[in-house]
């Protein structure tokens, strides 16, 4: 048998599928043939970014860089492959009282892609991006070298693979900062909010919480608009937590994660059932306001708890849409982003609100800039081009971007903001469509 | 523990899945002929797990020294030392191939694992693991010389298995079927009956708990070979497998 590296591939949204070659080697020897060898070259990692960004003519997975390299216990910092999730990091890190400075809404990302991505996290207002926390890392170049970036060594490519989408070469291993924490729990509060205004009072209110995220209940239309759940949460520390958590902190009981079986058939999710869902989801905290201590999967994770839950979108698979509207501008944009979508009628099961604080002027690629962030998935289906459509005609009327580990169909002029990344060598399909597309 | 074959990705992960499960050794002794691919893995256990480990060369085509191992001391033998070489067409009539298949598959692997076998026995304790293939149930036109060496492999596992019972020493044979892994990469494997690595050092770890004797990673792979097994020979001949 002849081996054939040609596969279907597609990442988490299961759109767009391609069928091109995939490679994972953990020989750096063996990964720098594949380089050079190849035209198109793109990095991935565990496939959890929605669009075609880690997407090409030759795929390059870091599956089989999965190893640690080295862990200060003392003060934490963690160096490893860029292969390894983030799910892995917390699993040693957490017990010896460490958690991830930054961390996405899913913890099955792999560190290669944190960075490229420059992954952001509901404390982007306090903390910043992943970037921050990252020391350095390696990077195979074009010429299949391998360098050291870092601040001061190679800091061009440094700053320029920080969100750079893959586009700078591949990632090996990194080395990052860690945050102390005296327990695996969250203090947390959840507070309702009628109404658009009310949310953003509220997030002003919670400037000072290290965590913030709101929930929104993106079908409501008129007064009701931006009806939502505001989450905000700290570290718990030790003396802190009721008896029942005290006793081992740092460690929590295995729980039982259910797992998607199939793609649920198109029928499923419609705009009834994402309304009841909504409704259900707002109508389930009873209070107006709620304080309780829960554990960081559930907190920062929710979602993780259910394996392939992008099947129940469907084999059409589906879109996450986020954009940034800068603060400015921002709270008119929302509300203009919030009525087109409930008169859509295309419903998003999750639309999640953010602030996002300064950026990091050096990390020039990253995605975040001070404003708010709305993200929402919806379902891939034959009006969605058009609702797509109108929603980047008010981001870019607001002055706004989309982000690139998400897009698959924005149009070009709020995609095309990577700088310093043009390589003939390492090419994505979404990088390709962007260029061509001069809309 | 002692892991023979320790760049195998099945080897690693069973080695992971142990340390998880909260076994610990007083030291890992990785058997590799990659010295760079088992260092970072000997790095990543020790920083995952705070377990110790140490690297032996070992290069199966050459002359072994077994003075070298006198000081080896462990009561678990891992082995997933295994070599695929090519197939039919090219590979059938090289000779070196040949050679190759047979000697690391069986030959040249057999005395080492002899080596220890006989320390597990004057010890009276222990368990060894090996893993053969399910290419060793039935020679089949694609890769015979493979499945013959591994056949071997798994006669010899089972007459070990016989002459170390009533010494204590338990001698476990597993027959992975189809894994994704480097050996097979890249190959048109179904799915359905492909293993991870991780799914088959899970389902391997289960076996040696129980102290099977032989053990199919995937269960269906128990029934498919029951059948093929059963094939007569003379409509097998005809068969394309």
């Amino acid at each position: 048998m002849k081996p054939n590296f040609i596969q279907k591939v597609t990442n988490w949204g299961n759109f767009p599928i391609v069928e091109k070659e995939m490679r994972s080697e953990d020989s750096f020897r063996k990964i720098k043939e594949f380089v050079l060898d190849h035209n198109e070259v793109i990095a991935r990692g565990n496939g959890r970014c929605y669009g075609d960004a880690s997407l090409g003519e030759n795929i390059f997975s870091t599956k089989k860089l999965n190893k640690f390299i080295s862990f200060d216990r003392l003060n934490g910092v963690i160096e490893c492959e860029s292969g390894v999730l983030l799910s892995e990091v917390l699993e040693i890190s957490v017990p010896q009282g460490y958690f991830l400075y930054v961390t996405p809404g899913t913890k099955f990302i792999s560190v290669g892609g944190a960075i490229a991505s420059d992954v952001h996290g509901k404390n982007h207002h306090a903390e910043g991006c992943f970037s921050e926390y990252v020391l350095e890392f390696k990077l195979m170049v074009e010429n299949g070298e391998i360098i050291i970036c870092s601040r001061q060594e190679n800091s061009e490519k440094f700053w320029a693979t920080i969100g750079g989408m893959g586009l700078t070469g591949i990632i090996l291993s990194a080395k990052f900062k860690l945050k102390n924490i005296e327990t695996a729990y969250i203090r947390q509060e959840s507070i309702k909010a009628e109404n658009l205004d009310e949310i953003f009072r509220l997030f002003d209110e919670s400037e000072s919480w290290t965590y913030t995220v709101a929930w929104i209940d993106c079908l409501q239309k008129g007064k009701n608009i931006g009806r939502s759940i505001l989450m905000r949460g700290e570290h718990a520390f030790r003396y802190e937590l009721p008896e029942n958590k005290n006793k081992n902190p740092l460690v929590l009981k295995k729980k039982f994660s259910p797992t998607v079986p199939f793609y649920f058939p198109g029928f499923v999710l419609n705009a009834l059932t994402v309304r009841l869902f909504n409704f259900l989801y707002y109508k389930k905290q009873s209070k107006k306001e709620v304080k309780n201590f829960t554990d960081y999967e559930t907190f920062f994770y929710p979602l993780d708890v259910v394996n392939d839950w992008n099947k129940i979108y469907g084999k059409s698979g589906f879109i996450q849409y986020q954009m940034v509207i800068p603060k400015e501008t921002g709270k008119g944009g929302m509300k203009k982003i919030l009525e087109t979508i409930a008169n859509s009628g295309n419903g998003s099961f999750l639309a999640v609100l953010k602030l996002f604080g300064k950026d990091n002027p050096e990390a020039y690629n990253s995605f975040p800039v001070e404003g708010y962030t709305l993200a929402l998935d919806f379902k891939v289906n034959s009006k969605l081009k058009k609702l797509i459509d109108q929603l980047d005609e008010i981001v870019e009327a607001f002055g706004g971007r989309i982000y690139l580990t998400k897009d698959s169909m924005s149009r070009s002029s709020l995609t095309n903001y990577l700088t310093n990344v043009q390589s003939s060598k390492f090419v994505s399909l979404q990088h390709k469509r962007i260029l061509n597309n001069t809309k | 523990m002692i892991v023979l074959g320790s760049t195998s990705e099945v080897a690693q992960a069973f080695v992971e899945k142990a340390l998880r499960e909260g076994e610990r050794f007083e030291r890992i002794y990785l058997f590799t002929s990659n010295k760079e691919t088992t260092e970072r893995f000997a790095r990543h256990i020790d920083v995952k797990f705070l377990q110790e480990s140490e690297i032996i060369e070992l290069d199966l085509t050459k002359e072994i020294n077994y003075q070298n191992f006198d000081y080896i001391t462990s009561s678990l033998l891992f082995c997933a030392t295994g070599y695929l070489g090519e197939g039919t067409d090219e590979g059938l009539y090289d000779n070196k191939n040949t050679q190759r298949i047979i000697d690391i598959n069986y030959s040249k692997l057999v005395p080492i694992i002899n080596y220890f076998a006989q320390k597990f026995e004057s010890r009276r304790s222990g368990t060894i693991i090996g893993l053969s293939s399910v290419a060793g149930e039935r020679g089949r036109q694609s890769n015979f010389i493979y499945g013959s060496a591994k056949a071997a492999f798994t006669a010899y596992l089972s007459g070990l298995r016989n002459y170390l019972f009533d010494k204590k020493v338990h001698v476990m044979t597993v027959k992975p079927g189809f894994m994704a892994t480097k050996m097979t990469e890249g190959l048109p494997l179904n799915p359905k009956l492909t293993a991870t690595p991780k799914q088959a050092a899970d389902c391997i770890y289960n076996a040696f708990k129980k102290q099977k004797n032989v053990t199919y990673v995937l269960p269906i792979w128990g029934v498919i070979m029951m059948i093929i097994r059963n094939i007569p020979e003379f409509i097998f001949k005809k068969l394309k497998l």
